[in-house]
């Protein structure tokens, strides 16, 4: 009991975590481990004295490295000894890795060894005799290469057992080789040269790195004996250190070979647990306080800028000379034993985003629920969902790479990291406010004796992340004065042809490089300022280069074209038609306000209607058009009318005087502007500027009038037409207001509406619903910032529906940032109370998603009926699975087959039937993604297409008088609704259907309802069962006469109840 | 079941193949890995032998399926096709090539997203499995059997309902379904038996459906039709709620009058007190009714409000609320304590 009386969920949560990731130590699996060390030290004993090594053994890697001299005898390690993790009892799972250090003697290398890389050399080639040996034995299953921290050329191996324990994870065996005493320490002075290849005009330099990377291998057993001295026997210290590998683990930005790693998290944490960094951490501290503090030291101390230094173990301090030398280094942290810097692989940029992504840890367990645990610990921040943009650059072969030789200094690829890194910032400017490169080469599997050539396989991954829009997508860039002769030249070597000189309006000449394009386009500048430096500096190929940003834009596409790019003529015709309506005075009541409700006036319609040359005043000359589209789109707009107290009481009454108010409206904008009126009982669509706008009226009165609404067994209250045209003009307003903060917002949920619509979800999850899950990825980015970019928000709106906990919390979107405490409360109360109610009764279809905003507390607006659970369910994996393959296809080239389109071609195969329609019978047949075919299950119905109704104007159709083809223009006409509609009259209860609203030529079928109707019938044999399917198949085929072009069916559904 | 019913026809298919061995003797294949199942189809074919007798009656029903095949070749390779008028089918088809690719990474995809239908997906996969070993089987059979067929078996497969999802090339449909249908027919000459299976009349043909042009009642006619009649004009629109108005209110009138007439037959009224002035807002909402502004009533009742008593007057309310605190800090706890036991069924905890 004693444990599971925390006050606090946060604490509760971390207790689980740590449960989860801890390594049992049990008995057995101690046993194990050292049962399979012992073994391979009994392996690496046999190997005989004496063994003459030289290159033949491995000459590919003696050559690339550069060394020469590398012959020795083979002699016994001085010591084979378990460190790392395992011995702190600080692993994290799911890496089991069992560090074995294995301390080469002396007597194998000379005393000048340390030249040229002979040790290095002599390194590989004594692991390549282990390797031989331990490939003999029976202990091995597989012994491979890998590199230690990503560096190549200090390569380790790594063993697995052949031993194994059922229950317990893979555990592997990293065989290290390390060098204590092996050199003289003063000779690896950081100010000397030891790579006698790199000077410069006869000048010698330097070997920082090379120099650092020897030191780290001399001292690697001390270093790695006192981290263990001090988190041994420190219960909280080593839980704090695997939370803060948990948490690095889940940031593949910092946890790579220039930022962080397992190692040197101890390191901080041991230093900030001793007397050197003041005992910040103390025994008195828990587990997630020493996390606090550690996350905070990294975030804000100050002592980074200096270093940290490590008492020295009995000798005299750091020397002076030696910190100068240190300084070269971007980050400091000096062990206790020698004046070299631990972190001598880190870089600027990755100590930046660590730094970064500590503080944001920080601000995540200060605003987040429960204390940020998800943010902090559970959610995965790759690459695709951190950046806003990311390149991927494909170096296979691309010898520039190791032109001046792989390794000098520092190893080729890291230089050429840090080479793409400046040109990015050069090139981006303040566009960008952190730019990031990894280039991982890992080799599972590959043969190191043969050389480096293979480490150019992964690409190379650079991360943007976008400082603010207006720069981002800043059109032109001005360079330095043209009197500044050196610099202009430097500006124009830079840019190339891309350079110009042009002359401002404030007078200045100046260099300059203009990115022209039309606006709806400017998002894609970032992307040709890095094509355009890239290929002209690093000669790659552009088919090379893979830049993520509009890959997805397919889909928002007519032919070549953004409709969004009508948007201002739009607003425009709204502004219109909102001042002519205020101007009616030939009414008994003037308008008083006129507020837009559809998508499209906020950039949020996957497709904003294009102006139609029959929905204008003026006569039209309709030979100019091609394809003139037989439909039409009404966009609604709502009005309001004076106050007056002569309104009726009843509902109904008040509907049918809107009515007449809006006929009255209709037929004086015809009298007094021309403007055709198309109206039916309901509704009063006018024309104006090639669009169609239906009218709406709000009456205040209505607010409160709720229907009965009498269901089966319970009386529904159903909101009225007021109260829901309220709500959607609440709804509107905020989201206009939202967009206009965040200029991305709009894109990403058209992606994400139309993925919605692509995988036949249009009457699960609401169009508003989605506006406001995306908007929720920009109020509450957590632990990421604001997405700045379509692709990497459209990311993380998938993922934040497949793995938001649905089922255990409410979504709270607070657009204006107005919810108050007491807000919250009332929010999460009707929350509990409708999850109170869905426990009791399972069947209830209760909210699935619980979606509050300021403006609908209890969740009723958008999500009261859909999705269901189970449609939520099948959402979820959608989502999940389509963020998996996003995530893929942004970070490696995917074979042929899985390519972008796949993530909006949705399987027709998990359907108990489904309906293909006429193609050319879609009122926007040109919306079609993929046209389906289905060649499996039963063909059961076909039916040849209507002729009373073609998407588009015919031919012949276009004689007649602009008043005849303005009667054929059909308003808000779709036949898909209209199918869907009487299916659900026809044959109530019967399946759920599955559509894309948006213009999908096809319709999944599931049986619903089976647990009552077919039980009944489980008396008679299930094949009768089928019957009935298939008779019903024929009644959806014969609702659709005309429109349905075959059924087939599929699967029977599961006769489970 | 159906899915049953179809392998078992399935099998026949394949067996009435073998039969007409000789019919198709040159069959040359270019799938040299079935090589290896050889033995074991012969095994499975001398088995259909032996049991041939008892599934005689079955094979009557791949005859009719023959018969849809033939349905589907007369209609080519696309139904839209037919009409031959429009260019957008053409595009389609277009584009239908290069999606025949994307169709096969659906086939993996499937697997993904079908989290949901999970047993489905299981069922799918064992008969993904299933039908994959028949497909080797029926390959081997066309080796011997068949000639020009690619994989007109598959296509037959496909037809006689596999539940399956097959992402083999649908051209050259028509070709093979021929041949096929030919097969089909030759053996199932043979059989003459009682037919018994339920499903046999459904399962014989498809469906086929007139574009009902002529008929209002259902149909894309019947919406063009509703389209237009919901849309007589202005005029005629303003009649009918001009007309619904008048009716509305000689109800009300009607009403009120029966009203007052039920009260004088009683002989006496129901007088209501009317407290002050006339009221301008709804007593419950605070809703302006008449012309007040809203915003005024608005002020009133928050300045109403801040009148009332607090609720900590009473050293009883006090003690009420703090107790309210810390049930509400127990249930919250509670809550908590019930979702991590949730979550940890769900193995949410794993960060990997």
């Amino acid at each position: 009991m004693a444990s599971e009386t925390v006050t606090n969920p946060m604490d509760f949560k971390v207790r689980e975590l740590l449960k989860e990731v801890q390594l049992d130590y049990s008995p057995s699996f101690t046993k194990l481990v050292d049962e399979t060390v012992s073994a391979i030290r009994e392996t690496i004993h046999q190997i005989p004295e004496d063994l003459h090594v030289t290159e033949d053994v491995a000459p590919g890697f003696v050559r690339d490295i550069g060394a020469d001299k590398v012959e020795f005898k083979f002699k016994k390690p001085k010591s084979i000894e378990i460190g790392g993790s395992y011995s702190m009892r600080c692993i994290a799972k799911p890496d089991v890795n069992v560090d074995l250090f294995v301390r080469m003697p002396k007597e194998c290398f000379h005393e000048k060894d340390y030249l040229n890389y002979r040790y290095h050399a002599k390194r590989f080639l004594y692991l390549c005799i282990v390797k031989k040996y331990l490939k003999l034995s029976s202990v091995a299953q597989k012994v491979e290469w890998s590199t230690f921290q990503n560096e190549a050329r200090k390569p380790i191996l790594v063993v697995h057992p052949d031993m194994k324990l059922v229950e317990s994870p893979q555990l592997l065996v990293r065989i290290i080789p390390t060098a204590t005493s092996v050199f003289n320490v003063s000779k690896l002075n950081l100010d000397r040269n030891n790579v006698r290849a790199l000077n410069q005009g006869g000048v010698l330099q330097a070997t920082l790195k090379y120099n650092s990377s020897m030191l780290e291998d001399l001292f690697l057993e001390d270093n790695a004996e006192f981290v263990k001295r001090t988190f041994l026997g420190w219960k909280e210290l080593g839980e704090a250190l695997i939370l803060l590998k948990v948490w690095a683990r889940q940031r593949s930005s910092i946890y790579v070979h220039d930022c962080l790693n397992g190692f040197l998290i101890s390191v901080i944490m041991a230093y900030l647990g001793t007397k050197s960094g003041r005992n910040r951490i103390n025994n008195s501290m828990t587990t997630m306080q020493i996390f606090r503090v550690t996350m905070d030291f990294i975030a804000t101390s100050k002592l980074w800028d200096n270093g940290l230094f490590f008492q020295h173990q009995g000798e005299q301090s750091t020397s002076k000379e030696s910190r100068i030398s240190l300084k070269s280094f971007p980050v400091v942290i000096c062990g206790p034993f020698a004046d070299f810097t631990l972190t001598f692989r880190m870089t600027r940029s990755g100590f930046l985003e660590l730094r970064d992504e500590a503080a944001l840890t920080l601000s995540c367990i200060d605003k987040c629920g429960d204390g940020g645990f998800d943010e902090v610990f559970m959610t995965r921040i790759d690459f695709p969902a951190k950046y806003d943009y990311c390149i991927r650059l494909n170096m296979k072969n691309h010898n520039e790479v190791y032109a001046m030789g792989f390794c000098l200094d520092d190893e080729c690829w890291r230089s050429y990291e840090q080479k793409v890194l400046s040109l990015m910032h050069q090139a981006l400017n303040d566009r960008a406010k952190t730019i990031r490169i990894t280039w991982r080469n890992t080799l599972s599997g590959c043969n190191l004796e043969d050389g480096f050539s293979m480490f150019d396989r992964e690409p190379l991954l650079i991360g943007i992340s976008v400082s603010t829009l207006e720069k981002a997508l800043r059109v032109v860039d001005i360079g330095p004065n043209a009197e500044n002769k050196d610099e202009a030249l430097k500006f124009r070597k830079f840019w190339g042809d891309k350079a110009d000189l042009r002359r401002f309006k404030d007078g200045t000449i100046a260099e300059s490089t203009v990115w022209d394009c039309k606006h709806w386009e400017r998002y894609l500048i970032i992307r040709r300022i890095i094509d355009h430096v890239l290929v002209r500096h690093l000669s790659l190929s552009k088919e090379n280069i893979t830049t993520v940003v509009d890959q997805l834009d397919f889909s928002l596409l007519y032919g070549s074209e953004d409709p969004i790019a009508f948007s201002a003529s739009l607003l425009e015709a709204f502004e219109v038609l909102s001042k002519r309506l205020r101007l009616l005075n030939d009414i008994p009541l003037r308008v008083s306000s006129v507020q837009p409700l559809d998508s499209a006036f906020r950039f949020t319609s996957v497709f904003p209607p294009r102006p139609h040359p029959l929905a204008v005043e003026k006569s039209v000359n309709l030979r100019l058009q091609k394809l003139t589209s037989s439909c039409i789109h009404p966009l609604e707009v709502m009005i309001q009318l004076e106050g007056s107290g002569n309104w009726p009481m009843d509902e109904v009454a008040i509907e049918k005087t809107k009515s007449a108010f809006l006929l009255k409206i209709g037929e004086s904008l015809q009298n007094n502007w021309g403007m055709a009126c198309n109206p039916t009982e309901d509704d009063v669509v006018v024309f104006t500027s090639g669009y169609a706008f239906r009218l709406k009226a709000l009456h205040e009165r209505g607010l409160n009038l709720l229907k009965r609404q009498i269901g089966s067994n319970q009386v529904k209250w159903v909101p009225s037409t007021d109260k829901i045209l309220s709500i959607r003009g609440q709804h509107s307003s905020m989201i206009n207001g939202l967009q206009g903060r965040f200029p991305i917002y709009g894109p990403v949920v058209r992606l994400a509406k139309r993925w919605v619509a692509a995988h036949f979800f249009s009457t699960s999850l609401e169009e508003e619903a989605v506006e406001l899950l995306v908007a929720y990825l920009f109020l509450k980015p957590f632990p990421f910032y604001a997405p700045c970019s379509r692709i990497a928000g459209f990311l993380r709106f998938l993922r934040l529906l497949s793995e938001y906990d649905w089922a255990f919390s409410a979504l709270i979107v607070d657009i204006n940032g107005d919810l108050t405490v007491d807000d919250e409360k009332e929010i999460n109360g009707n929350f509990t109370s409708s999850r109170k109610a869905y426990d009791e009764n399972m069947q209830n279809t209760s909210p699935a998603v619980f979606l509050a905003t300021s403006y609908d507390k209890a969740s009723e607006a958008w999500t009261k009926s859909t999705p269901s659970s189970l449609e939520l369910k099948r959402l979820v994996a959608y989502a999940r699975s389509s963020a998996d393959l996003l995530s893929k296809l942004i970070l490696h080239d995917q074979p042929e087959s899985y390519k972008w389109e796949c993530l909006y071609r949705t399987p027709l195969s998990n359907y108990n039937a489904v309906v293909l329609l006429h193609r050319d019978k879609l009122p926007y047949p040109q919306r079609l993604l993929f046209p389906s075919e289905l060649n499996q299950g039963r063909h059961v119905v076909r039916g040849s297409a209507s002729k009373d109704f073609h998407p588009f104007i015919l031919p012949g159709e276009m004689n007649g008088s602009v008043k005849d083809l303005k009667h054929k223009l059909m308003v808000d006409f779709d036949p898909l609704r209209c199918f869907v509609g009487d299916l659900e009259k026809l044959l109530p209860d019967t399946f759920k259907v599955w559509y894309d609203s948006l213009g999908g030529d096809a319709i999944g079928l599931t049986w619903e309802g089976l647990g009552s109707k077919v039980s009944k019938k489980r008396g008679r044999e299930v094949g009768e069962g089928e019957d009935d399917f298939l008779d019903v198949l024929k009644n959806v085929g014969e609702a659709g006469k005309g429109f349905v072009r075959s059924i087939y069916f599929l699967k029977a559904p599961r006769l489970c109840n | 079941m159906g899915t049953e019913g179809s392998h078992k026809s399935l099998k026949t298919t394949k067996k009435k193949m073998k039969k007409n061995k000789d019919y198709h003797e040159k069959k040359k294949s270019k799938l040299a890995e079935t090589e290896p199942n050889m033995d074991r189809v012969k095994e499975e074919k001398k088995k259909n032998k032996s049991l041939g007798k008892k599934r005689k009656h079955r094979e009557k029903v791949s005859e009719p399926e023959a018969t849809k095949v033939d349905h589907y070749s007369s209609e080519g390779k696309g139904p839209g096709e037919v009409d031959g008028q429009k260019k957008k089918v053409k595009l389609s088809r277009k584009k239908k090539i290069n999606n025949d690719e994307i169709n096969k990474a659906d086939v993996g995809k499937v697997d993904e997203l079908d989290n949901e239908v999970e047993s489905g997906l299981n069922e799918q996969i064992g008969s993904l499995a299933d039908r994959q070993n028949k497909e080797r089987k029926l390959r081997k059979k066309r080796r011997k059997s068949d000639k020009e067929k690619k994989s007109g078996v598959e296509k037959v497969d496909e037809l006689c309902n596999e539940v399956e999802d097959g992402s083999k090339e649908e051209n050259d449909v028509s070709k093979k379904a021929h041949k096929a249908k030919k097969k089909a027919r030759l053996s199932s000459k043979k059989d003459e038996k009682l037919l018994e299976r339920r499903e046999e009349p459904e399962q014989t043909e498809v469906y086929e459906m007139s574009s009902g042009d002529d008929d209002c009642s259902r149909g894309m006619k019947k919406w063009v039709t509703d389209y237009q009649q919901s849309r007589p004009g202005l005029k005629i629109l303003q009649q009918r709620i001009d007309d619904f108005m008048t009716t509305f209110e000689a109800q009300e009138e009607q009403a009120k009058k029966e009203r007052e007439a039920l009260a004088a037959e009683g002989g006496w009224t129901v007088v209501v007190h009317h407290k002050g002035r006339k009221k301008t807002t709804d007593a419950e909402t605070g809703v302006t009714v008449g012309s007040v502004a809203q915003a005024a009533v608005l002020d009133n009742m928050a300045k109403k409000k801040s009148k009332d008593v607090g609720l900590d007057f009473y050293r009883f309310q006090k003690r009420e609320a703090q107790r309210n605190e810390i049930m509400a800090l127990q249930s919250k706890f509670e809550q908590d304590k019930k979702r991590i036991q949730q979550l940890r069924a769900a193995r949410k905890f794993k960060p990997y």
